[in-house]
């Protein structure tokens, strides 16, 4: 998959349309129309020793015109591969919402969207078979949310118009919007010594509030919760380009694991890009489990759902290392749960003056 | 006292005073109080009742005479009467026998017949004249003219109810346009208000009665159902009654009504399926229940070879020393050589070597002689002969039945345990007989029984119920039936208990089934053109089963099936009853059939049941027909068939069978509708698939239905013309063979056709091809043609949901 460099609008469209040649074929030769895809879930996934990043295994599913759900979705993907060669023939995008609406627009309801998962997932599967990344197909997601604050400069290409911006002294509180595309963003000079992604926005206001980025010399991500593509795209490349030790600082339950699996490990549904969206070396600097019992942190019980979910995850091949699981066990044993804020017991600046840094220093970060 | 003795007397006089009312009741008299018993107990139920006993009658006459059966019916509105006409074709009635046939009930040829009719008891046809004229007051008119007669008979009669006799209005000669047959007249108060029961009646008759052709004319309508086959129902035969279903009181009666003298011979006489074996092995089993077996032991060793022949020689005396030395050895020869020797054994070995021993030294063995003999011998076999030693009759028997016991009862039970068992019940038999050994089972198993609870109670050794049965089997086993003379047919008659054991003995004895000429199945195949013929359905199934036995009458069960097509959906399936080929319309909930298709899960057979049980939901007609001798209805008017536990089972067992059928064709009619509901999907589907991808990758227009017969595991036929060359590819993409027929239409003329079978026909040549072509395969088929020729391809054999034709 050519993930290290852009494709232009033309070669994506090649690509595209090389698919839909794939399905003319193999009606003209009177088989069956079909569509292999490598199957999707935490059992199909193997570690990649080169990349250090998890990715498919070699199991997969086709999509066949044999049933008629398979050729449901092929006709879907045919009308799909029609809409975006005309996109980019036009240098248009659209958001992957607006072509789940898009798709009512077409004359024939068996090619309708039934769900919005449905058009997502479809773009996944283009995504992978034609080796054409989404953005490359100019399919934006809805928002990314996420805003970096930190001493970076940087260049990005605007449809105004290459546009500098220093990431704190350019932007307001809220910081530099990451767009759809991190690939139109050239790094210019920095001033930092370590990234820290936060999961929540409250947390992150109050880092840049204390003056965390300031004072520590660090670039502050925010995710979002479950990252975007483009944000962890961006984190990926800062850890690239600028040599930056990246730390990912979320809640302490299995929901937040997930969201450092996905920024360090790559996400299970974009296994196929984890060479381009991971960070391997990506740490989890907290709120870990441990941290719950020596801070003594207010707690909030886990519930079945948490329950299960850690279990799952001492299943998940990319959390099988000696940290996670001794953390995921320990919690398992207190039965407890924490959120960021709720090192705000212990006063406002704890987390800035005492958790952080400490933390950081036993990373070997600072 | 006075008072008290006048009432005694008075007492007397009531006695005598309701002596002088009481007096016989004729058989009319009965049933003109009676009417329901017969069918007749409303004005609406009436009428029916009436077609009914006429069309039955007029069937039956037909068909005894083998002509094909041609019945009209007519109502006619007459005020506030009815008048019925029913006119047959049948053989017509003697000038004699009408008055008796429509004017005495109780009168008929087939109540004392073994022998399959519509009609039995004689009532229905006289029963209705009866009513008519209770309710109309007028006479049944009959006109009848037999085959050949110039002239036709005219009646105009009643019944006398009081003497159960026609009392004959008119009679006189008349002309008739029918060559032959019988016509009723009668008129009678009644109602339309049945009308469906009617139409159900003539209706289900037709599907009963494809050889018969029926016309219905109402006031207001007019119905016609033809004849499906020119095949009239086998003639019956009349058949004797079948051993295994006789009862008693029945037996007790033939016994002492037979001319026959043994066993042997009112047996085979009296009875159908029985010879001189069958006969034979009833009076064996008779005499094992009359007299009991008589036990055989195992005889002393060789070695006391010596001891018989000394007992022997004693026992014989003056015979001479050759003769005497002869018989002993041959007797000692002969009785240690067998296994086993029961007490007739030792007679017969005894007679056989002594008449022998006669032939040879001109001596004889008289009847004395032999006797003792056989005392020396059996006395040997069972331990008398040891006299200092009294218990050893006992000894030897309980030596015997100990190896018995100990081989009869699987898990080795203690030793002391066995060994008390067989002293107990050898000591009963010493007790008991101790001569011939002579038991019946019924003893034997008291002596078991008694013996393994004394065992069990002082040696603390249990014998359970199997355990008892094998020990007893086996004893029953070594006993010999006995070779006296079973009891004659006149001491049988004369003794419940021995008649009793006979009844007992013929149950027990396996006999073949009854014979079936004496039934008139309608067969599986007419059955179905019945129901095709009344009912526009998509399936039809039928079955009909093996002849049966219930009380000693054979029948046969037959069901049928029609679904779908035009028959109703909306509402509970028909259930269609018969019995000899009548329409059971009465009393539905009443009747074994119904009772049975209730208590079958039709949900297994894929029609809709709410609840599981109960008449299916759907458009499913149920037909079953009871054919029998003596069909066991409920009640007089016989509107259903009584709950025969044997007769319910075959019911259930042909329903099922035609059910089988009905949800194979269900399931595959199922997978037929996916199938096609599958291939009408994709072919929206695919070809606009085809059509976007020729839009986008700009190419030609694509053809797909070579995909499509893949992606439908079809079979896919190809035609492919190059250079006057035509090749058509069978190609089987479906899981199993196809038995594939093409016709190619040509327009020229074929050349090198490779085996094809061509005719040509008005300019046209047909190409006939046929091929099995298994699953994953494909088959070609190649000819010349030359020119540009037409072509116009048909492929049978293949389901048309299956086929791709690409041609």
């Amino acid at each position: 998959m050519s993930t290290d460099s852009n494709l232009n609008e033309a070669e994506a469209r090649e690509q595209l349309l090389d698919l839909a040649a794939d399905f003319y074929d193999q009606f003209a030769d009177g088989d069956v129309p079909r569509m292999r895809i490598p199957t999707r879930t935490k059992t199909n996934i193997e570690y990649d020793e080169d990349e250090k990043v998890w990715v498919y295994g070699d199991r997969s599913s086709t999509r066949s015109a044999k049933t008629v759900s398979g050729a449901q979705k092929l006709l879907k993907a045919t009308y799909t591969i029609d809409f975006l060669a005309d996109q980019l023939d036009q240098d248009r995008s659209s958001t992957l919402r607006e072509l789940y609406y898009l798709s009512e627009s077409w004359d024939l309801d068996e090619a309708q969207f039934n769900s919005q998962d449905e058009s997502n997932n479809l773009i996944e599967d283009l995504e992978i078979v034609s080796e054409v990344k989404r953005e490359d197909f100019h399919m934006r997601p809805e928002e990314s949310g996420a805003k970096v604050m930190g001493p970076l400069l940087l260049r990005e290409q605007t449809r105004r118009g290459d546009r500098e911006i220093h990431c704190q002294d350019d932007v307001g509180q809220g910081g530099y919007q990451i767009p759809n595309n991190p690939d139109t963003i050239e790094f210019l000079d920095n001033d930092a010594d370590f990234v820290l992604a936060v999961e929540t926005g409250g947390m992150r206001d109050r880092l840049v509030e204390n003056g965390f980025d300031d004072d520590y010399n660090s670039i502050v991500v925010h995710l979002g919760g479950q990252p975007a593509r483009a944000t962890r795209r961006l984190i990926k490349r800062m850890r690239d380009e600028l040599d930056l030790p990246v730390v990912v600082f979320a809640d302490g339950d299995p929901w937040s694991y997930r969201i450092y699996g996905s920024v360090a490990y790559g996400s299970i549904k974009s296994a196929h890009l984890s060479e381009y969206l991971a960070t391997p070396d990506a740490q989890y600097i907290g709120i870990r489990p441990q941290d719950i019992v020596e801070y003594d942190l207010p707690t909030d019980p886990l519930s079945d759902s948490d329950v299960n979910a850690l279990e799952s995850e001492l299943e998940d091949p990319r959390f099988q290392t000696e940290f996670w699981e001794e953390q995921i066990e320990l919690q398992l044993d207190i039965e407890k749960k924490a959120e960021q804020q709720s090192l705000a017991a212990r006063g406002l600046d704890f987390v800035t003056d005492t958790y952080l840094p400490e933390r950081l220093d036993e990373m070997g970060v600072l | 006292m006075t008072s008290l003795q006048s009432e005694l007397g008075e007492e007397e006089g009531i006695a005598e005073e309701l002596a002088e009312s009481q007096r016989a009741i004729s058989i009319a008299e009965f049933f003109e109080k009676n009417k329901h018993m017969l069918g007749f107990d409303s004005g609406a139920r009436g009428l029916v009742t009436a077609v009914k006993e006429a069309v039955d009658n007029a069937l039956d006459a037909c068909e005894e005479a083998g002509i094909p059966p041609d019945i009209y019916v007519e109502i006619q509105e007459q005020g506030d009467y009815y008048r019925l006409i029913v006119e047959d074709n049948g053989p017509g009635i003697t000038k004699e026998q009408i008055p008796k046939i429509f004017g005495k009930l109780l009168y008929g040829s087939r109540f004392h017949k073994r022998e399959q009719n519509r009609g039995q008891q004689g009532i229905g046809i006289s029963a209705a004249v009866l009513y008519s004229q209770l309710t109309s007051g007028k006479p049944a008119e009959i006109t009848s003219r037999t085959q050949g007669g110039d002239e036709a008979q005219y009646f105009e009669l009643i019944i006398d109810t009081d003497q159960n006799e026609p009392e004959i209005d008119v009679e006189e000669t008349t002309t008739w346009e029918r060559p032959h047959g019988t016509r009723i007249e009668m008129e009678m108060e009644a109602n339309m208000r049945a009308r469906q029961q009617l139409h159900d009646y003539i209706k289900h008759t037709a599907v009963v009665n494809p050889h018969a052709r029926i016309e219905l004319r109402e006031p207001n309508d007019h119905f016609k159902y033809e004849r499906a086959t020119d095949q009239l129902p086998a003639e019956t035969e009349e058949i004797r009654p079948h051993p295994h279903g006789v009862e008693l009181g029945t037996l007790i009666k033939m016994l002492d009504a037979t001319d026959s003298y043994s066993v042997s011979g009112f047996m085979q006489g009296e009875f159908t399926r029985v010879g001189q074996k069958t006969a034979d092995d009833v009076i064996d089993s008779l005499k094992d229940r009359h007299y009991g077996r008589e036990l055989s032991w195992q005889p002393p060793e060789a070695k006391k070879k010596r001891d018989y022949k000394a007992f022997l020689e004693q026992a014989v005396s003056n015979k001479g020393a050759d003769a005497t030395s002869q018989f002993a050895t041959n007797v000692a020869d002969v009785v240690s050589g067998r296994e086993r020797v029961s007490h007739q054994d030792v007679v017969e070995i005894v007679d056989n070597v002594a008449d022998g021993v006669e032939d040879d030294h001109d001596v004889t063995f008289g009847s004395t002689v032999r006797e003792n003999a056989v005392d020396a011998v059996w006395g040997l076999v069972t331990g008398t002969a040891e006299a200092e030693d009294e218990d050893a009759p006992q000894e030897y028997r309980a030596a015997d039945l100990y190896r018995m016991i100990d081989e009869a009862t699987t898990s080795r039970k203690d030793d002391a345990g066995i060994k008390g068992l067989a002293d107990r019940i050898a000591a009963k038999l010493v007790r008991e007989d101790g001569h011939r050994d002579r038991f019946t089972h019924d003893e034997l198993t008291e002596f078991v029984r008694k013996s393994a609870e004394d065992t069990e109670e002082y040696d603390d050794v249990t014998f359970g119920e199997t355990a008892r049965e094998n020990v007893l089997e086996r004893l029953w086993a070594i006993g010999r039936t006995v070779p006296d003379d079973a009891p004659d047919v006149s001491e049988i008659a004369g003794d419940r208990d021995t008649a009793s054991e006979l009844l007992e003995a013929m149950r027990e004895t396996d006999i073949i089934a009854p014979p079936t000429d004496c039934l008139a199945p309608i067969t599986d195949e007419l059955v179905e053109a019945g129901l095709k013929k009344e009912f526009d359905a998509d399936f039809y199934a039928a079955s009909t089963r093996d002849a049966s036995v219930h009380g000693g009458d054979p029948f046969i069960v037959e069901a049928g099936l029609a679904y779908g097509g035009d028959v109703e959906a909306e509402n509970k399936a028909t259930v269609m009853r018969f019995a000899n080929r009548v329409p059971l319309v009465y009393q539905r909930g009443a009747c074994a059939t119904t009772d049975v298709v209730k208590s079958i899960n039709w949900r297994n057979y894929g029609l809709d049941q709410p609840g599981g049980s109960g008449i299916p939901n759907g458009p499913v007609v149920i037909m079953v027909h009871v054919a029998s001798t003596n069909v066991p209805f409920t009640s007089e008017s016989k509107d259903a068939v009584a709950n025969v536990p044997e007769m319910e089972s075959e019911i259930e067992l042909a329903i099922r069978e035609a059910a089988r059928d009905l949800k194979s064709y269900l399931n595959k009619r199922r997978s037929m509708q996916q199938r096609r509901e599958k291939q009408n999907k994709l072919a929206t589907i695919l070809p606009e698939m085809a059509e976007k991808l020729t839009e986008v990758t700009g190419r030609d227009e694509l053809v797909i239905d070579d995909s499509i017969a893949r992606i439908m595991n079809n079979v896919l036929v190809e035609r492919k013309v190059e250079d006057g060359t035509v090749k058509i590819v069978v190609e089987n993409n479906s899981d199993t063979n196809a038995d594939v027929d093409v016709t190619d239409i040509v327009s020229a003329e074929p050349q090198d056709t490779n085996g094809a079978q061509v005719v040509e026909m008005d300019g046209e040549w047909f190409v006939k091809w046929s091929e099995t072509v298994s699953s994953g395969e494909e088959a070609t088929l190649e000819y010349s043609v030359e020119g540009d020729a037409e072509f116009d391809i048909t492929v049978d054999g293949v389901e048309e949901e299956l086929l791709t034709v690409n041609a």
